[in-house]
């Protein structure tokens, strides 16, 4: 402690430890109590059979993990999951880290307008979002539906269609992310010094070779934070529009892992199988943030 | 050296337009009839416009109610995540003490702590202090926000620390450093910080979905949904007349303050 160091009275070494503990603790008691403390429990409620009104929660040990994994939908909602993610990578890495070194690195008017604009989206509630694209979606008279129409293209019942249900849920949450993802990204971007990327024009390297070598590497770090970020806040944020518009239809078509513990919690009351696949989550996720710390120890470059 | 390449343009126009047409089809249909919503879809120019839909939505929920709902817990929620981050911000900057660089990552580690693991908990700890259907229920448990102590905690580094140590020579108290050097020093994050956990509280569906179930204590996301469930008879022109309504507070604030919420994350150095 800085301050309790220095000779003085023993008040003032109180005071030392009484005034740094009292500006962390309001933060570090919620932090505690509403996500760290919430963590140990459902570990806890994982390893029993409880309904939420029952008195006594029965320990059953590991039933509810075996159970799950035996679980047809179980494994649905795990492979839509990745379904889900896989897209969104595509539509919230991908895509906004292009966008981002064309507008930072090729094009340099107007980078106000295109910020200003691309970023608007990601203001908006995601359930505003799914009621736009319910009407965007709309079989008989929506607008997509109409236009494909006039172009003489097929045009499926997007919500409804086994095999379509998935990207128009997804296409929805990355509508909504997008702005946020590229705003990140361009933050990145634009620390990249301009010197090197001049020396690589001089010798004549092409746009795209500018950024696979140079661009990308120097701006991994923030690459990772939002990959990882598009896939633990990807799978919660698709959840409202598989919530709103298709409750996991059709026929369990469209659930991921998010909206399958909802249903255990809340529609089932199995709070012990929910719990179990919160922690299976849990675990995959931690798996990630290792991968993501072993990658960055591994020669990625830090920007400053 | 090349310079501007006019063509470039073209893929970031596709981006906006992207970013916009949804928001377009929106506004139109909220002012078109119910003919021109379905004879006219792709048509994005309500013309003769009216105004029924947004009536008919003020007359079939009770919009006033909802609004102050979601104001309250948005401002609740705000306030508390701004003064929980500034102290937090301030403890981890202007001290050093054991574990004090474990404990900040600790903070951070609750970013990646998925919602899934700690709704059910949180739920049945709300439901059994009988705070379901209350302000409480739905503010409480995001009162605290690793993000903001993180970019706080950036911006005071930013700061000269020759302003500090002039304060302390000088025997300022801590709340006066805090109020009369630091907090000034960083506004524009504040400002951006403050904007930014505004509309993302007043966006919110997951939390309050589990939290409240009394139609009277809906906030403006969860009424949306009653304009969903209305099988077979969607009346759409009102249903993105509610959807209008729901993104006005969000989105002025952000035409307000725009400048200041994407430069602070251009500029925090959210990276790595």
């Amino acid at each position: 402690m800085k301050i309790a160091r220095e000779p003085g009275p023993k008040f003032a070494a109180i005071k030392g430890y009484l005034v740094p503990w009292g500006c962390l603790a309001p933060a570090l008691a919620f932090l505690a109590l509403f996500t760290f403390w919430p963590l140990v429990s459902t570990l806890k409620l994982s390893f029993y059979q409880w309904n939420m009104v029952s008195p006594t929660p029965k320990w059953v040990g590991l039933t509810n993990y075996l159970e799950i994994l035996r679980s047809r939908e179980f494994w649905l909602a795990f492979w839509h999951t990745l379904e889900y993610t896989l897209i969104l990578l595509a539509l919230n890495l991908a895509l906004p880290y292009i966008t981002a070194y064309i507008l930072s690195h090729l094009v340099f008017k107007g980078q106000n307008f295109y910020r200003a604009l691309i970023f608007l989206p990601s203001v908006l509630s995601l359930a505003v979002a799914a009621v736009i694209f319910l009407w965007l979606y709309n079989p008989l008279a929506g607008p997509v539906n109409a236009l494909l129409r006039l172009l003489g293209l097929p045009a499926p019942p997007w919500l409804s269609s086994y095999r379509w249900v998935i990207p128009a849920l997804a296409v929805i949450t990355a509508w909504k992310s997008f702005g946020y993802n590229f705003i990140v990204l361009l933050a990145g971007l634009v620390a990249v010094p301009l010197e090197l990327i001049e020396a690589a024009r001089l010798e004549k390297a092409s746009n795209w070779q500018i950024f696979w070598r140079i661009v990308r590497p120097l701006t991994s770090g923030t690459a990772l934070y939002v990959l990882v970020m598009t896939v633990i806040i990807g799978s919660q944020y698709v959840f409202v529009p598989i919530q709103m518009l298709t409750n996991g239809g059709p026929d369990q078509a469209s659930t991921n892992l998010v909206f399958f513990i909802y249903q255990y919690t809340f529609n089932f009351f199995q709070t012990g199988k929910a719990a179990a696949a919160a922690v299976i989550t849990l675990i995959i996720f931690g798996g990630l943030l290792f991968l993501q710390k072993r990658v960055l120890e591994k020669g990625v470059y830090y920007e400053n | 050296m090349k310079t501007k390449i006019p063509w470039w343009h073209f893929p970031l126009l596709l981006v906006v337009l992207g970013s916009l047409l949804p928001l377009i089809w929106m506004l139109a249909t909220a002012w078109k009839t119910p003919e021109q919503v379905f004879n006219a879809s792709l048509n994005p120019w309500p013309y003769p416009a009216t105004a029924a839909n947004f009536a008919y939505v003020m007359g079939a929920i009770p919009l006033g109610r909802y609004i102050l709902n979601t104001f309250i817990i948005a401002f609740i929620v705000t306030a508390a995540k701004l003064l929980t981050s500034i102290l937090a911000a301030y403890g981890f900057t202007q001290f050093s003490f054991r574990g004090r660089e474990t404990l900040f990552y600790l903070c951070l580690l609750s970013i990646f702590v998925p919602f899934t693991v700690t709704m059910m908990p949180n739920y049945l700890f709300m439901s059994r202090m009988g705070w379901l259907n209350t302000y409480t229920g739905v503010a409480l448990p995001q009162m605290a926000d690793a993000l903001g102590i993180f970019l706080l905690r950036q911006s005071i580094r930013s700061i000269p620390p020759s302003l500090v140590e002039a304060a302390r020579l000088d025997r300022v108290g801590h709340g006066r450093i805090l109020g009369r050097v630091l907090l000034p020093a960083i506004k524009p994050s504040l400002i951006a910080l403050g904007i930014l956990f505004f509309i993302n509280t007043w966006n919110e569906y997951f939390w309050p979905l589990l939290m409240i179930n009394d139609k009277s204590m809906y906030t403006l996301p969860l009424a949306l949904q009653m304009f969903t469930n209305l099988e077979g008879g969607t009346n759409w022109g009102a249903m993105m007349a509610a959807a209008t309504l729901a993104s006005l507070p969000p989105v002025v604030a952000y035409l307000l303050a725009q400048r200041y919420v994407v430069d602070t994350f251009i500029h925090s150095g959210l990276k790595g």
